[in-house]
């Protein structure tokens, strides 16, 4: 489903424009006016075929990832060392179902359904994040992920809450007040252990070191390796490049992670002092792609526990479905008391 | 029911008494009552909710600015001789600005089916003051709400996890002593 084709045969929603429409042209310059003009597209208004193929591919993989992102997370919920950590740590993994539901909903808006959605990410054939793919080895690492990998998705939710989708844009903009407390608290977790006891630092750095990288790659392909990014900047789907959120993280980060005694893993890092900018070394495109085909060392464990879940879970939709049919069947189809 | 999609329903939610309601997104669930638990749980992770409304979604017309502009139609339906003349709430948005929330409760409207409704709500000047480019038209009848006396059961025991608030958080990050303290607070 991630493979609607890029040239449409049929028209996936009323509303949504084809090239082959005899009014296309003057459709799209009307549409890309209002886009212009700082519009919200809501479902319902005209959308060029290409805008709607695009968003449904990213809302979807984005929803996928905040499932799967509940995983890493949620292993170490009963592994906490405090009360106090276990309690946030829920708390977050609540947020992450959550904002998976509110990203759902954003798909189902453009006419996806959520049978379809579902059996796309336990069928093996949904994109999701490759950073989710990596283990947590230790407690450091559910601290880290808080701080890097929750950090470099409020830089990319906060360029999406721009986004001129209102669905989309309303789910990030609600996505992106509740994330950042997951990044604080992570950064708290870390500073701690940074300038905890030699154990605890070099747990720190061990994270760190198993970290950044993936974390880096979130942001995406480089802008020159990105084929999608021109109709999304042109269309404010997107409104920054990967580069350039990528680079404005860098800069933020490097000297936060620095201030608290960590070392950054990339011998080639080194600062600019005419741009201003912290210059990374080469990524390792090559894991990137092996990791999002599937390659990954956790790509079908996380697969399993979702199947899992959904499995196990079936008592309990049955359950609902079953009271609700007898509450129907007794008080008739009107609107129930609740 | 078969493993598939459960009914949709819209969620309205009022964060304090006497504030508008406002149209926050969809939830599935099988049943009215399900619905407000699903509704709490995917929209009231935060404090601020006093009341919660669930709406099936094909029950609530919702119609945008475009959409009307394109179908000059939209407001021929045969309605039936005798259709009674019901209560719809009517929501709007006014502007573009970056909002979590679709649309806002500006009043209600008499009528025997949505999209009268809606025309009568658009020709009383109500609720124009400014251009509207998002209606939500809601029928009073469809609406289940959450009650009092579900105040202190589903919504205040968001109030007390202040962990959940990124301001928990600030400034006291870089202060070792306070970290300590705090992890000892709860254990």
């Amino acid at each position: 489903m991630s493979t609607f084709p890029s040239t449409p045969t049929t028209r996936p929603l009323p509303n949504v424009g084809l090239p082959t429409d005899p009014d296309y042209e003057q459709r799209l310059a009307e549409f890309e006016a209002r886009i212009e003009d700082g519009e919200k597209i809501e479902p319902g208004d005209w959308m060029p075929y290409e805008y709607w193929r695009q968003l449904v591919r990213m809302i979807s993989q984005h929803a996928h990832s905040e499932v799967v992102g509940m995983l890493p997370e949620g292993a170490w919920i009963p592994r906490s060392p405090s009360l106090r950590r276990k309690l946030i740590l829920i708390a977050k993994v609540q947020d992450e179902a959550g904002h998976g539901q509110y990203l759902y909903h954003a798909a189902e808006s453009l006419g996806v359904d959520r049978d379809t959605l579902i059996h796309q990410l336990l069928e093996g054939k949904a994109k999701y994040s490759s950073v989710f793919n990596y283990p947590t080895l230790t407690w450091a690492d559910v601290a880290m992920i808080g701080w890097l990998v929750d950090g470099a998705a409020i830089k990319n939710q906060t360029m999406l809450a721009h986004c001129s989708y209102g669905p989309y844009s309303r789910a990030m903009v609600r996505i992106c007040a509740e994330e950042t407390f997951h990044y604080k608290q992570g950064k708290e977790a870390v500073t701690l252990y940074a300038q905890g006891t030699p154990r605890q630092r070099r747990w720190a750095q061990d994270a760190l070191n198993r970290w950044w990288w993936p974390a880096l790659m979130m942001f995406g392909p480089h802008d020159k390796d990105s084929p999608n990014s021109p109709a999304l900047m042109r269309w404010k789907i997107k409104t920054k490049s990967n580069d350039t959120l990528r680079q404005e993280f860098v800069n933020e980060i490097v000297p936060e992670l620095l201030a608290v005694g960590l070392q950054i893993p990339d011998p080639e890092l080194r600062y600019d002092e005419e741009t201003g900018n912290w210059h990374i070394g080469p990524i390792d495109w090559d894991e990137f792609w092996q990791v999002l085909q599937g390659n990954g060392l956790m790509n079908k464990a996380r697969m399993e526990a979702r199947r899992r879940a959904h499995e196990e879970g079936l008592w309990v939709r049955e359950a609902a479905e079953a009271y609700a049919r007898r509450r129907m069947a007794r008080s008739g189809p009107e609107k129930m008391a609740a | 029911m078969p493993d598939t999609e459960w009914p949709r329903y819209e969620v309205f939610k009022q964060d304090r008494p006497g504030r508008p309601h406002e149209a926050v997104g969809t939830i599935h669930a099988p049943d009215p009552e399900m619905a407000l638990l699903n509704a709490r749980d995917v929209f009231v992770r935060r404090p601020e909710c006093y009341n919660l409304w669930v709406v099936p979604q094909d029950q609530v017309l919702t119609m945008t600015r475009m959409e009307m502009e394109l179908n000059p139609n939209w407001a021929d339906e045969a309605i039936p001789e005798d259709a009674p003349m019901r209560t719809f709430y009517v929501f709007t948005r006014q502007h573009h600005r970056r909002s979590m929330v679709a649309a806002t409760h500006v009043g209600e409207i008499q009528a025997r089916h949505h999209r009268e409704a809606l025309r009568k709500a658009l020709e009383s000047g109500r609720f124009t003051d400014k251009p509207v480019y998002l209606w939500m038209i809601v029928p009073a009848d469809a609406v289940t709400s959450s009650g009092e006396e579900d105040v202190e059961p589903m919504f205040a025991p968001a109030q007390d996890k202040r962990y959940r608030d990124q301001s928990y958080y600030g400034g006291l990050i870089f202060d070792k002593n306070a970290l300590k303290r705090r992890e000892r607070e709860m254990g």
